[in-house]
């Protein structure tokens, strides 16, 4: 079972192989922006790397979001295209379950955050469990005085991790249960770990089906003093 | 067939073309229009495009490559628009023309938009070669560019302020007609007397630049100041005077670029190029000065992948392949 992982749903982008969950190849790069010229370079070293070719892969992989949006789509317009012309499945994982799988070291409740502009975050909670996460919850957008009411009121011992760095300092003042934990970004060898797992039980994803994970209706914000509302000839047609 | 297989992937603004071209043949062209999902905020929103763009990216160049009969592992090359265009929209095609070239072990080709536009009347004019005057005209850009050679490109002139399109579009927007104005005004314009009012012409001293702002204040000034009086006139008068005065200027300007450089051929490109009335007052004045003019039909003149694949042959031809470290150019520009 031989997996391409795609990951560019933050600041952190970088490409792995996997034969099973066993890692084969890896390319990191740390840049906001820039997915669109790290990628296929990266994927290009990885197979040289690794020294197979694109045929040669069972499964296409990619991190769908939350995150930068700009970066998603590059990551998801590569994995579709690949797959696209090599005829392989995919398998989409969120880049909460990726933060919250790596994460997972002991009894503390997990809560990934990805920061996500324009002062707003998400995160969902996720408890250890023998072999890896469980999502205790789903997905919520929220802006960082949210986020310290949503970490308030869970009673566990709690451990935050992801883009904990963007965090205003305030969000966590008073928090004493929460302890502040690594790592800071999604990866795709985690992605290749959880996708040898989905395709051992067949969970596979119709390549046309892929669609990033947004979390955010676009802000279709025009400057409407550019304009008048009304025609001067309001209700009459051509 | 002649030529190389180039599979042509455009998605720098609004429109998701994808196009399966074989020398200057068009084996196949396909487009997902966006237009009613930014009709009503009356203009592009990037976000909106984005998000577009990554649903109809896989469904288009699968159907403009079956309805060519080509299978992927049958192309030469692949291109896609690298810019100038918005960062989000650029990346979707961009990213996934180039994933796909690299996959299938093709050359990649990272193309100038504008240098589409320029190849276009090639597509069904094959006599058409540089030197040359091509108006670029549309929701984006407006210039005057001067092809002194296949890709020697000195632009003569430019807006300074809104493109030809977009004045279309604030214009249409203000009177109520909707998005996008072009194609709106047009439209109303027909059987409109456009003598009623005659806009100011900008910038007529200066040869070959362009400015379209001032026009809609004097619209919107002219409708403001009839509707207090009582007397607006008919809908179809106005609309012809405002398409009147956007066309007279754009006329202008190719011609000044013609007498200028004394070349004999001209051509065009853009959405705005689509404009019945632009089309025919440039049939008049090429003919009258006798210099031959190469139009693309309407669909080849608004943004497709067909333009992108030509553009990227001829870059293909010249050796010009695109690394794949290089990323999008949101600001490219022509001649640079
Ligand atoms: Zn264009």
């Amino acid at each position: 079972m031989k997996i391409l992982a795609i990951d560019t749903a933050t600041s952190a982008s970088s490409v792995a192989l996997g034969d099973g969950d066993q890692l084969s190849a890896m390319s990191v790069r740390v840049d906001r922006r820039g997915h669109g010229g790290f990628l296929v370079p990266a994927i290009d070293f990885c197979f040289e790397s690794a020294g197979w070719k694109p045929a040669e892969i069972d499964v296409i992989t990619v991190d769908i979001g939350p995150g930068l949006f700009t970066g998603i789509r590059a990551g998801i317009s590569t994995a579709q295209a690949i797959a696209a012309a090599i005829g392989a499945p995919m398998i989409t994982v969120s880049s909460l379950t990726t933060l919250a799988l790596r994460a997972a070291t002991g009894r503390r409740r997990i809560w990934p955050v990805v920061d996500v502009r324009r002062g707003q975050y998400v995160t969902q909670p996720f408890r250890p469990v023998p072999g890896g996460v469980a999502p205790d919850g789903t997905p919520e957008l929220v802006t960082a005085d949210g986020l310290h009411h949503l970490l308030d009121s869970d009673a566990e011992d709690t451990l935050l991790v992801g883009d904990t760095d963007e965090l205003p300092p305030k969000t966590l003042l008073g928090l004493h249960r929460v302890k502040r934990g690594r790592p800071r970004y999604p990866s795709a060898d985690v992605l290749v770990e959880i996708a040898a797992i989905h395709a051992e039980r067949g969970q596979y994803v119709r390549p046309e089906d892929v669609r990033p994970l947004y979390m955010r209706e676009p802000d279709a914000r025009i400057n409407w003093s550019d304009f008048r509302e009304e025609g001067v000839w309001p209700g009459e047609g051509s | 067939m002649n030529g190389p297989l180039i599979l042509g992937v455009e998605t720098s603004c609004d429109e998701t073309g994808v196009a399966v071209v074989a020398g200057n043949e068009v084996l196949s062209t396909v487009l997902a229009s966006q237009v009613d999902a930014h009709a009503r905020f009356g203009g592009v929103v990037p976000e909106v495009a984005a998000r577009a763009h990554v649903e109809a990216i896989r469904p288009m160049v699968h159907l403009a490559l079956r309805q060519a009969g080509v299978h992927s592992d049958q192309l030469d090359a692949v291109a896609a628009t690298r810019g100038p265009g918005l960062v989000g929209a650029l990346m979707v095609g961009y990213s996934f023309a180039k994933a796909m070239a690299w996959t299938l072990g093709a050359p990649f080709i990272g193309v100038d938009h504008m240098e589409g536009h320029l190849f276009a009347p090639r597509l069904e004019h094959s006599d058409f070669q540089p030197p040359a005057v091509v108006l670029l005209a549309s929701g984006g850009h407006s210039q005057v560019v001067h092809v002194r050679a296949w890709g020697e490109y000195e632009v003569l002139g430019a807006t300074i302020d809104d493109a030809a399109g977009e004045a279309f579009d604030k214009i249409a927007r203000f009177m109520g007609l909707g998005f996008p104005g072009g194609p709106a005004i047009d439209k109303t314009a027909e059987g409109g007397d456009p003598t009623i009012v005659r806009f100011p012409r900008a910038l007529r001293d200066r040869p070959f630049d362009l400015s379209f702002s001032g026009l809609k204040t004097s619209v919107v000034t002219f409708l403001e100041k009839a509707k207090a009086a009582g007397s607006v006139p008919p809908l179809p008068d106005v609309s012809a005077a405002v398409q009147e005065a956007i066309v007279d200027v754009l006329v202008e300007k190719t011609f000044n670029a013609v007498e200028h450089t004394g070349v004999d051929r001209v051509a065009g490109g853009g959405g705005v190029l689509a404009n019945r009335r632009l089309r025919e007052r440039l049939a008049e004045e090429a003919s009258e000065r006798g210099v031959a003019l190469y139009l693309p039909s309407p669909a080849l003149c608004t943004d497709n992948g067909a333009m992108i694949a030509a553009a990227g042959e001829f870059r293909l031809e010249r050796g010009d392949v695109t690394p794949w470290g290089l990323d999008v150019s949101s600001s490219l520009r022509l001649g640079s």
